[in-house]
């Protein structure tokens, strides 16, 4: 029964989050408050053009595009890099290191059950409430399954690199700065805060080659277009997992390099 | 008990100051990576407006230099905050291990003691990215420069900051009813950030809630009101000061209403 310590460590997971009730149900009223600001920002931003469609974005398209990323930031922002961090420092890190399974698979399958439960109570409600305002502006068709696909990969992007900046934690002793600047740049290059379409074209082309772009803008672009030709749909994909993959790599790499030096103060 | 003057807690102030500041400097790594992801963060907002403003003439009639203005404003109306009462962050952590109960047992005012023991250095660079900005968009918007607007400056800015720090006191207070209070501070967190938007976005139902129940409105809007647009300034604006000083008394009431209820945790 291989796959048994998964499941457990997802379950795990899902009740530990289950607990806090309480922080729950603010989570899920502060996110409807930030979906209606948004909402009205974007409204005031179009307004001052004459035209519809800007960079081909309509109004709707822009909207769908912010308040999903902003559901799936709140799944994807797991303060990975503080648990690394605050283990580091207490020496917790010790008692993880000692567990029959590698560090960081350990930890993801940690996560794992928060993955699940944030999909369901955060992500769901707000994609089902954003397509019936926006009357269905969302097409439900085979993109459905790209973005999914798209999701996952961007779920194991992201890990990868709150991973990589974890290890940074090794060496830095700082937390909170390389954390703040990891989300900075995250959220601005890869289309979060404002769709990559309207990005100036040089800035553009250079953000589209970078892997942060592969974790809000692949999924959303491919979400947002009802029919897209093949060809989009492979160069988007193949170009995640190849990211997703480079980026287990490195990550698990520097890890284990990082990990020959690691001084523990008690624990 | 004989009430403590103003220089009894001035003299006091600058002696745990020095603690605290010599404590960070053991850290210095951490302190110079901090003062940069701060900066970053305010570049990142910086250069969001920029690639904004590229592709949308204005946002509600107000243009690039005007929004760059209510930036710089927010930014540096935010740092006394960021500076001084950095510690309320902490809080939630204090009640929920017991070590709170140390602060009741002081001869000296208890939220001035919580407050003094944490001074955020990384504030400043924000105050000197905030005023840089500032003062570009003055010159950009060419307002002129007199005694009387200098010092409406600084009264609307300290204005600004008793906002932000009441909010951030009754949020950080929540937490003797509540135990995960971060998520009610991450809550009004991500809602400072749309200070540096002008209220008229909203319909009026939400205009009435940024103005008198989360009084974000106040952090820039009304303040800068008085510098950028002289002729049409609502009476809102004039009375402001009025509005920060009675929302910090009451933020500093409920705080203090729920230290004197905390029972420690009885070890």
């Amino acid at each position: 029964m291989k796959l048994k310590k998964y499941v457990t460590l997802t379950r795990a997971g899902i009740i530990e989050s289950l607990q806090f009730r309480m922080s729950f149900l603010i989570m899920v009223i502060g996110n409807l408050l930030y979906l209606t600001v948004t909402y009205f920002l974007w409204k005031a931003i179009y307004a001052s053009v004459d035209t519809d469609v800007v960079n081909g974005m309509t109004f709707t398209d822009t909207l769908i595009y912010l308040v999903l990323a902003t559901a799936l930031n709140g799944f994807l922002e797991m303060y990975l890099v503080w648990d690394i961090g605050r283990s580091i420092q207490s020496g917790k890190i010790v008692l993880d290191l000692l567990k029959p399974m590698p560090y960081r698979r350990y930890l993801f399958w940690s996560y794992s059950g928060s993955f699940a439960t944030q999909f369901l109570f955060t992500f769901l409600p707000t994609f089902i409430i954003v397509s019936v305002v926006t009357h269905g502006a969302i097409p439900l068709g085979i993109n459905l399954l790209w973005f999914v696909l798209s999701v996952v990969l961007a779920i194991v992007i992201n890990y990868s690199i709150d991973f990589i900046i974890g290890t940074v934690c090794l060496y830095t002793e700082s937390i909170w700065g390389i954390n703040i600047m990891k989300q900075v740049v995250i959220l601005l290059l890869s289309g979060a805060t404002i769709p990559l379409a309207f990005f100036p074209d040089g800035l553009r082309t250079v953000v589209s080659y970078l892997p942060f772009q592969a974790i809000y803008n692949a999924p959303l672009s491919l979400l947002l277009h009802a029919d897209p030709d093949m060809q989009t749909v492979c160069t988007t994909l193949g170009l995640q997992a190849f990211w997703a993959f480079a980026l287990t790599l490195i990550s698990t790499a520097f890890w284990n390099r990082s990990l020959r030096q690691i001084t523990v103060n008690g624990g | 008990m004989k009430q403590k003057g103003f220089g009894f807690y001035f003299r006091i102030y600058l002696k745990i100051l020095a603690q605290d500041l010599k404590s960070k400097m053991s850290y210095r790594a951490d302190f110079i990576i901090s003062t940069i992801g701060m900066i970053c963060t305010n570049i990142a907002g910086f250069i969001s407006f920029w690639i904004l403003f590229r592709r949308f003439p204005s946002i509600n009639g107000w243009g690039y230099y005007e929004i760059l203005f209510l930036y710089g404003f927010s930014l540096v109306s935010l740092t006394p905050v960021q500076c001084f009462f950095d510690n309320n962050w902490s809080l939630r952590q204090y009640v929920y291990s017991g070590d709170f109960i140390k602060y009741c047992f002081r001869p000296i005012n208890l939220f001035f003691y919580f407050q003094s023991e944490v001074f955020d250095v990384k504030g400043l660079g924000q105050l000197a990215f905030g005023l840089g900005t500032l003062i570009f968009a003055w010159v950009k918007l060419g307002l002129g420069c007199s005694v009387l607007m200098i010092l409406k400056m600084i009264v609307f800015l300290l204005t600004a900051s008793l906002i932000m720090i009441s909010l951030q006191n009754a949020a950080a207070a929540t937490c003797f009813w509540i135990q995960n209070s971060f998520y009610v501070m991450d809550f009004v967190n991500r809602f400072r950030d749309y200070a540096k938007y002008p209220v008229t976005i909203f319909n009026k139902g939400f205009r009435f809630i940024f103005t008198f129940i989360m009084p974000i409105a106040f952090i820039a809007y009304y303040p800068s009101l008085v510098i950028l647009r002289p002729d049409a300034v609502p009476l809102l604006s004039w009375i402001s000061p009025l509005i920060g000083i009675l929302f910090f008394f009451l933020s500093y009431k409920f705080w203090m209403f729920g230290a004197l209820k905390y029972s420690g945790t009885g070890s």
